[in-house]
């Protein structure tokens, strides 16, 4: 190590990064895209849509806070904001009990191994919500010095549903979870939680409710 | 206890993070562990490095504003104070007494946020949850007023070199006034709810205790270092922008243990409040921001600021090559000296502890990877 | 200016190196200290023996310059050090040598060691004695980028980049810089 001299100054390529990381993490699974909406082995319309009514209400995220987003996130989890209002509230620290990844924050060269192995940790059907402008491309930090950070995180892994701003308002985020709930299911709101007694009754899609 | 407890069949490897509730962001901690006892933390960083070193040296002094408040997004404010009072200093601009004054009084509500964050989730690794719901609570009435005023609820941009964007009205007056009132009347709940609770006090009393020159040996500062007994605060003892014209006191605890720096935060609530009171009494008139040439040239030389942020000293040090791009800026942010005790203050405890110990550090990643 | 002040002035001066007193309000330290690279452990144990807190440790790229000793490496080291009983800031530089190496004073003051790494990341400096020189902020694979290292032609030279010898007024300074970027 003595005789070391000065590194380079040629910034590391930022584009292989992203691929040779996940054919890593892939490697000996399967050749990095795996079939996530197969299904299941016998397909019965009627309980397929109460089971996806379920899972859309009753997503839950995990707790992975990575920067300033992080702290919207538990803003949004907290009385003013109250996530639970929508039936996300239940915040799991580890990625084998939930099934959506509030990705809230930069993700760097550094942490991406470790992103993509908490994704891979979450047993499907599982969903990835983008928060804020770094996680959708990088945001402030994509800039042209760039030598560290990852510009966008659907580079890595797939994404559902972007929520920008930086960092977006909780209720941004709210909106973000309202959206994949009408994702997973067509319908907005699939079952209204604070529904005023004399609102209109709301039909699902083939269920009264 | 390394000695008497050691058994080789005991002895482990555990990695807590970066995926950890409790190291607050994305922090990896390998710990040598015998059974429950903790042998050896060694924090791993650079999960968040975010480069803004570089970026600070690759572009105009106005470009890097939005990056000082993407550092401690906690609390943003003294940030921004730092590098406009430093860039203020090596440019020669002259700030209006009333914008000096409307930093203080934003950077002292930033101030009583970040610490009410803290607080609760402190006591959220200790594992209660009651107390962050107050402490979010009392802030979302901060972030209404502060965002009524900088456009912003966390990264704040507010302060521009030459004074601040926007003046101040009556309804940002008014809606702090009624807020010193709101916070000083939830003092009791929380003393109820925490300092008084027997738990609590039994999860933080003489656990991780910071000795003075334990505090020399690792540069600590800020909350930390004042609940060790020595009070160093940078707004009294190198004092920047108006707060010598405040009247207000250092709060210091006595042992140094997790308890002490909880106390310390508390009751330095209480001193912004005072400091945000006298500010809001005698509010200058006039212009909120002086006239600032359109480039900004640093002169030759090297420059260093100092405040106080919420967890500690943080200095900007700036090279100024004639330009207006920064030649150097390096960023010491509080938070990095004040983790680098941990592989010391976590030797032979219980592993419970240790999650104690950093809740009572006030620990923000970002802010210590940069 | 005061007696620990005095002290500490005249303590460093015994080892021989370079101190110049400046201008506090205009650079924000009281005491420029200039090192050789043998002067640094006894500087740091004389620092902590006054009571001074490692403030920061940092690299600093300039144009390498020919010296009597043969040509530099253009890297600089800089400590600060403040005290927390006073008012007194202290800002000490040592030039890195062509073998990028200088002494470590992580024994002295602990806190150094994550500075130090830190500074071996983005500089590439290696410090003789750490224990534990492995990248910190950096991934595991950029051990050979150092991404603060400046290109060459964005490189100026120590006197480019520091005060001027006597203090001029401001309008010196404008005709004596270029202004691109």
């Amino acid at each position: 190590m003595g005789e070391k001299t000065k590194g380079s100054v040629i910034k590391p390529d930022l584009e292989s990064y992203t691929e040779r990381i996940r054919a890593e993490c892939y490697s000996g699974v399967s050749d990095g895209r795996m079939n996530l909406d197969a299904g299941p082995l016998m397909r019965m319309e009627l309980t397929d849509k109460l089971l996806k009514l379920c899972q859309a209400n009753s997503l839950w995220p995990m707790t992975f806070g990575i920067a300033c987003c992080a702290i919207e996130m538990m803003g949004t989890g907290m009385a003013r904001f109250d996530i639970s209002r929508y039936g996300a509230e239940v915040f799991r620290p580890s990625p084998r009990q939930s099934d959506l990844m509030i990705v809230a924050g930069t993700v760097n060269r550094k942490l991406a191994p470790v992103l993509l192995t908490l994704y891979e940790q979450m047993p499907s059907p599982k969903w990835v919500i983008a928060l804020g402008n770094c996680a959708i491309s990088g945001g402030p930090f994509n800039v042209k010095e760039n030598y560290n950070i990852i510009e966008g995180v659907d580079k890595l892994i797939p994404v559902d549903v972007y929520v920008p701003g930086c960092p977006p308002r909780p209720e941004g985020l709210l909106e973000g979870i309202l959206k994949l709930q009408e994702k997973i299911t067509g319908v907005r709101h699939p079952i209204p939680q604070n529904r005023h007694p004399d609102s209109p009754q709301r039909k699902v899609k083939g269920l009264e409710l | 206890m390394r000695e008497s407890h050691f058994q080789e069949h005991n002895r482990f490897f555990l990695n807590m993070g970066p995926q950890h509730p409790s190291t607050h962001g994305v922090l990896l901690i390998v710990l040598e562990m015998d059974g429950e006892y903790v042998l050896d933390p060694q924090p791993v960083l650079g999960f968040i490095h975010r480069m803004h070193e570089k970026m600070g040296e690759s572009r105009p002094c106005q470009g890097f504003m939005p990056n000082t408040a993407r550092m401690d997004y906690v609390c943003a404010l003294p940030y921004n104070h730092g590098y406009v009072s430093l860039i203020e200093k090596k440019a020669g601009i002259e700030v209006p007494k009333r914008a000096e004054y409307i930093r203080v009084i934003t950077s002292e509500l930033n101030r009583v946020a970040s610490h009410l964050l803290w607080l609760g989730a402190y006591l959220l690794d200790l594992g209660a949850f009651t107390p962050i719901l107050y402490g979010f609570d009392d802030r979302e009435h901060i972030l209404d007023i502060l965002e009524d005023v900088t456009g912003s609820r966390l990264t704040y941009c507010y302060y521009r070199f030459g004074g601040v964007y926007q003046d101040i009205d009556d309804k940002f007056v008014e809606a702090t006034r009624a807020f010193i009132k709101r916070l000083r009347k939830r003092y009791d709940i929380y003393e109820k709810l925490v300092t008084k609770n027997i738990i609590f006090i039994k999860r933080a009393e003489n656990i991780g205790i910071i000795a003075p020159d334990m505090a020399i040996r690792y540069g600590i500062t800020g909350p930390n270092l004042r609940g060790s007994g020595i009070a160093y605060d940078i707004r009294k003892n190198e004092p920047y922008s108006v707060y010598p014209e405040f009247d207000f006191e250092v709060p210091v605890g006595e042992r140094g243990d997790c308890l002490d720096r909880y106390m310390v935060r508390v009751r330095e609530m209480e001193q912004s409040l005072r400091i945000i009171e006298q500010a809001l009494d005698n509010l200058p008139d006039g212009p909120v921001r002086s006239k600032v040439p359109k480039k900004i040239k640093l002169t030759p030389g090297d420059c260093n600021f100092a405040v106080e942020a919420a967890r500690g000293e943080l200095s900007y040090y700036l090279v100024g090559d004639g330009t207006g791009v920064p030649y150097r800026l390096k960023i010491r942010v509080p938070s990095y000296s004040n983790l680098s005790c941990l592989p010391e203050l976590g030797q032979g405890i219980l592993l419970p502890d240790l999650v104690s110990i950093m809740g009572s550090l006030d620990l923000v990643i970002p802010e210590i990877d940069r | 200016m005061n007696q620990t002040y005095e002290d500490f002035k005249n303590n460093v001066l015994n080892l021989g190196v370079d101190v110049t007193e400046t201008d506090f309000n205009q650079r924000g330290y009281h005491l420029e200290i200039v090192l050789t690279l043998n002067t640094i452990r006894e500087f740091a144990q004389k620092a902590y023996a006054h009571g001074f807190y490692l403030v920061f440790v940092t690299g600093f790229h300039v144009l390498p310059q020919e010296t009597e000793g043969g040509k530099t490496s253009g890297l600089e080291v800089v400590y600060q050090f403040a005290k927390y009983d006073r008012l007194f800031r202290v800002k000490a530089r040592v030039s890195v040598s062509e073998d990028m190496t200088v002494p470590s004073i992580c024994h002295i003051y602990h806190g150094a060691n994550w500075h130090e790494r830190e500074t071996h990341d983005f500089y590439g400096i290696m410090f003789s004695d750490h224990p534990n020189l492995e990248p910190l902020l950096l991934c595991e694979e950029d051990r050979d980028y150092h991404p603060l290292l400046k290109e060459e032609k964005k490189l100026k030279s120590f006197e480019a980049v520091s005060w001027p010898a006597e203090s001029p007024d401001m309008a010196d300074i404008e005709t004596q810089t270029s202004s691109d970027l």
